[in-house]
């Protein structure tokens, strides 16, 4: 157990201290003077500082501005609770209805005058028009490629940050498999994930999406008000953010047993076969296509859902999806890259779904989640 | 556009498939009155409001890669809706099948080459395309999409649109505050000393869920205010900062709690505002400061009615002050709630008095009263409560939740 935190903190030193140094790199490989951030992510990864978490997309506003030439970091924040050290007052800007004032604050910074190429994460019209005026002499681009570039591969400390919040997510995922039993909406099972999630000090999800009955039975209800059956499966696709890092898993377990269930055993071994040519890609150098690939050599038909994307700060690169296969075969995957990958099995009982987070290594993949299967009772050992 | 709406006329039950006519006639008419061609919605809030499709929101993180885009296109009955949950939007919507796709990603070169194809079977070249915001990629590939740049911003069209509500978006206010109340009684119950705030946070995320809420919408606020304003963080403006963030922190009783929480349902948030006190009644000073706190929000009520301009607002609660604004300088006396969970009209805000006279309170309108009272060495109190304006004066939108342990 991690001790109670009871303090809003700054990230740790070494964490805040090794992303910014890849952050100023991937600067200077993209030729940025300057990097405007609006993501909350983006933000987090090179300020350190925790902000208040709101569900769903937020609107561009500039939230941070870091200079390459000073190396100084610059941060919306109307108080200094949790703001680490090296972001003075001075660099702050309270909470602001007014654009005017952003422009004010960016154009005020050291190197804004001077800075021949500057890159936003993002943008609304609005600040399109209005930001330009605080980089005279810049030349406006696209800076979110740099700052993915920068979260791509992870730092020791992120990693350990990741292990700590796949913990978080896994002991939740438990509590929640506690209540399955007919009867049970699905809905009501998500309230007991985000109960034990927040019992364990951790009060922001990644998704809220939690619980679906995946068998193939005909709907009664809306969505999250169908009640579980005996003989039902039952999907948890399950995520939390502890200090900002994405923990998640996802499992799917049969209600009920013996042969209203036995009839799901056929799919779980084909997710088994599928998983073992899965994580054969999850190695240095292989391609996103290889993903794609493994769901053809076990003859599994690739599914809409993204099958790979990079956990972190949120969500990462590498992504693999289907509708995307040029952006999946130009990626490569890279040793210390962390990657959610999931098997996706539909058959005519229902679809059978399960994500491991695995660590890429200069050796063997590591698979940091740790969560049980519903079928490793019959298979008298933990698989692989 | 609203009619005549009297507090009977807040429905018990939203009509889902007439709100979303109604939004979508609001923003054809904004269209055509702007001379724009189509809107490319990528936020969660428009998206749910022009597209018609609610769901769980996730972390910012995940949900700006997964997430869901509408298209408007001018003259066209339906709206178009690219999403990864197209089964569920099915189930939901009433769109016609060439209507509803499947997801798009905006975040990839290929995804925005492919969205431009999509978008050219819709808009003749040269269109005039109006966006809400704009990823890293399509700002790369900004001419597959838009004719000028910048490009026209929806503001105008959407924001006006969201603006007044009709009646079906008030029951849905109404029924994602009464899930809040409801959750927060159970919450209030649990409030001794010794309870951590994340097991206050855990107890609210439980009972939400099972009272019917689509999601989580704010990281609950269960902020200490201590008597003394040295014993807060440093401010830029130096008055009272909040909300600051919840931990494990034990409370000891006498602790006095700012509380705020939010949730949705069908895609509408609400906004939850009390000041609590872990283990005790409040002593005479502390009851004085709701008294007082009461006494500006009936002030700044008795101004809601159609044709005020929000400054008689703003006007009516520092009357009550010396002069002196009972708000937070970086936030504001009144909000908006709709899609998201402050929105238009912001009154009271940094934009200062002549915006604030520019708005003019119509029916249909919402307006969140939020006063603060800092008492310098006791200190403070504050509520939010969610009225809307009438054809005659204002109702109360969210659930009547008791003051406990002020008030009494």
């Amino acid at each position: 157990m991690t001790p109670m935190a009871t303090d809003v903190l700054p990230d740790e030193k070494p964490l805040r201290y090794g992303r910014r140094a890849r952050a100023f790199t991937a600067m200077e490989e993209h030729d940025l003077d300057v990097l405007v951030l609006g993501r909350g992510a983006n933000v987090r990864y090179v300020c350190g500082a925790r902000g208040l978490w709101n569900a769903g997309t937020h609107g561009f506003a500039p939230v941070c501005a870091v200079v390459r030439s000073t190396r100084q970091v610059y941060l919306l924040s109307t108080w200094d609770e949790g703001i680490p050290e090296e972001i003075p007052h001075e660099h702050m800007l309270g909470i602001t209805w007014n654009p005017m004032n952003y422009l004010t604050w960016l154009r005020d910074i050291e190197g804004s005058a001077t800075a021949g190429r500057v890159g936003f994460d993002s943008i609304s019209p609005l600040f399109a028009q209005l930001l330009p005026a605080a980089f005279p002499a810049a030349e406006i681009v696209d800076g979110e490629d740099a700052i993915q570039a920068a979260r791509l591969v992870k730092t020791p400390e992120e990693v350990v940050a990741i292990r700590g919040s796949l913990s978080i997510v896994e002991q939740a995922l438990a509590s929640a498999l506690s209540d399955l039993r007919p009867g049970v909406e699905e809905r009501a099972l998500t309230g007991v994930f985000m109960e034990a999630m927040a019992s364990l000090g951790v009060t922001t999800p990644s998704t809220q999406d939690v619980v679906t009955i995946t068998s193939s039975r005909d709907r009664t209800a809306p969505k999250g008000q169908e009640a579980v059956r005996a003989g039902d499966l039952v999907a948890f696709t399950a995520g939390v953010l502890d200090g900002g890092y994405a923990g998640e898993v996802a499992r799917t377990w049969p209600v009920g047993g013996g042969d209203e269930i036995a009839k799901y055993r056929d799919a779980f071994d084909e997710w088994d076969e599928l998983w073992s040519h899965l994580i054969q890609a999850c190695r240095p150098g292989a391609s996103g296509g290889d993903f794609f690939a493994a769901y053809r050599a076990a003859n599994v038909a690739v599914p809409s859902l993204p099958i790979v994307r990079g956990v972190g700060l949120g969500y990462d690169l590498p992504i693999v999806v289907a509708d995307l296969p040029a952006t999946a075969a130009g990626q490569r995957v890279a040793s210390g890259m962390t990657l959610a990958v999931t098997g996706i099995v539909d058959s005519p009982h229902g679809r059978v779904i399960a994500q491991e987070v695995v660590l890429v290594t200069d050796g063997e993949p590591e698979i940091l989640t740790t969560s049980p299967f519903w079928t490793h009772q019959f298979q008298g050992a933990k698989r692989q | 556009m609203i009619g005549h709406m009297t507090a009977s006329t807040i429905p018990d039950q939203p009509d889902l498939a007439r709100m979303r006519r109604d939004r979508h006639a609001r923003l054809q008419k904004g269209m055509s009155d702007h001379g724009v061609d189509a809107m490319i919605l990528i936020g969660n809030a428009n998206v749910c409001y022009a597209g018609g499709a609610s769901w769980p929101y996730g972390d910012s993180g995940r949900a700006n890669i997964e997430r869901p885009v509408a298209v408007v296109v001018s003259g066209d009955e339906h709206p178009h809706l690219y999403t990864p949950f197209r089964e569920d939007a099915a189930a939901q919507l009433d769109l016609p099948e060439d209507h509803l796709h499947g997801p798009v990603y905006l975040d990839f070169d290929e995804g925005v080459e492919a969205f431009g194809r999509l978008l050219t079977e819709l808009v003749p070249h040269k269109a005039t395309v109006a966006v809400d915001d704009v990823t890293g990629a399509m700002a790369r590939n900004r001419d597959r999409l838009f004719s000028s740049w910048p490009p026209p911003g929806v503001e105008p069209i959407i924001g006006h649109a969201r603006l007044l509500k009709t009646p079906d978006e008030l029951a849905c206010t109404r029924k994602a505050s009464k899930i809040t109340a409801a959750a927060m009684a159970e919450v209030q119950k649990a409030l001794v000393p010794g309870v951590r705030q994340t097991q206050l946070t855990a107890r609210f995320l439980r009972h939400i869920f099972d009272l019917g809420a689509e999601a989580n919408i704010l990281d609950p606020i269960w902020q200490v205010m201590p008597d003394r304003r040295e014993d807060l963080p440093w401010t830029t403006h130096g008055d009272v900062p909040c909300p600051l963030l919840t931990t494990e922190r034990q409370l000891a009783a006498g602790d006095v709690l700012w509380v705020d929480t939010a949730v949705s349902y069908a895609g509408y948030h609400s906004d939850f505002g009390r000041t609590w006190i872990v283990g005790q009644d409040p002593s005479p000073r502390q009851e004085a400061q709701y008294q007082k706190w009461k006494a500006i929000n009936d002030a700044v009520l008795a101004e809601v009615r159609p044709g005020v301009n929000a400054a008689r607002l703003t006007a009516a609660a520092r009357n009550l002050c010396d002069g002196e604004s009972p708000w937070m300088p970086h936030f504001y006396l009144s909000h908006g709630i709709g899609v998201e969970t402050a929105e238009m009209p912001f009154i009271g805000t940094d934009l200062g008095e002549e915006f604030d006279e520019s708005i003019v309170l119509a029916p249909g309108m919402i307006i969140i009263i939020e006063p603060i009272i800092w008492d310098e060495g006791a200190g403070g109190y504050r509520s939010e409560n969610i009225y809307s304006v009438t054809e005659d004066g204002w109702i109360l939108v969210s659930d009547d939740y008791p003051y406990d342990p002020y008030g009494n």
